[in-house]
């Protein structure tokens, strides 16, 4: 179970540092987002 | 019964990254100098503010959004916008709704205090957003509203408080409230 813990964190860790610091990856996830959203409310 | 359950292991994860990846980049595009496309963005910092006579509004009928930032909470976001008879309009809709109740919360902050700085076209104004709760007088500018942006608006959806409405007044010297 701590395994799994470890794992959930290293791969939160992974993402949030990767939005954060590799230009153009929080651009893309919104877009992304955004499709999400107007696919959605259609 | 192997195969769901992997697949549903791996659905699990990419869900994972997907809401941490759209959770930091909101989080992030609020310490930006404005809005991006959907996430809220930071104070309105660059760009000439500008100072001097009341512009002529009629040009922000070509932009499609513009930027709109509230003095309290220091938050900004994009936004539709249309003129009519020299005033300048900012609204929000689908305010009855679900969603409208949890996701737009910039119309209240708004209503209680109203003063806003827009950025139109790398230009920043100080404005004073003043609720129009009534939709009489208004049929132009839903007109226009629906030519503009292929929406439904009309002055009965302002009565119903379904749109919230706004004028984008020019600030008073007594400023807040």
């Amino acid at each position: 179970m701590q395994n799994l813990y470890a794992r959930i964190g290293a791969v939160v860790a992974i993402t949030a540092l990767t939005v954060l610091l590799i230009p153009g990856v929080d651009d893309a996830v919104e877009l992304v987002f955004q499709v999400v959203v107007l696919v959605a409310s259609g | 019964m192997n195969v769901m359950k992997r697949i549903g292991i791996i659905g699990l994860w990419t869900l994972l990254v997907l809401v941490t990846a759209v959770g930091t980049a909101a989080i992030k595009q609020r310490f930006a100098d404005g809005p991006n496309r959907v996430f809220s963005g930071g104070a309105l910092v660059s760009g000439e503010l500008h100072r001097g006579a009341e512009p002529d509004w009629a040009f922000v009928n070509q932009t499609p959004t513009i930027e709109l930032q509230l003095l309290d909470p220091l938050q900004s976001r994009r936004i539709w916008t249309a003129s009519v008879d020299g005033k300048l309009y900012v609204w929000s809709g689908y305010m009855n709704s679900l969603v409208g109740k949890l996701w737009k919360s910039w119309p209240a902050q708004a209503e209680r205090d109203g003063r806003a700085v827009m950025r139109i076209d790398g230009v920043r104004y100080e404005r004073q957003l003043v609720r129009v709760k009534s939709g009489d007088g208004l049929q132009a500018l839903t007109a226009l509203i629906n030519e503009k942006y292929s929406s439904r608006t009309s002055p009965g959806a302002i009565d119903s408080g379904d749109v919230w409405m706004f004028e984008a007044a020019p600030r008073t010297t007594q400023g807040a409230k």
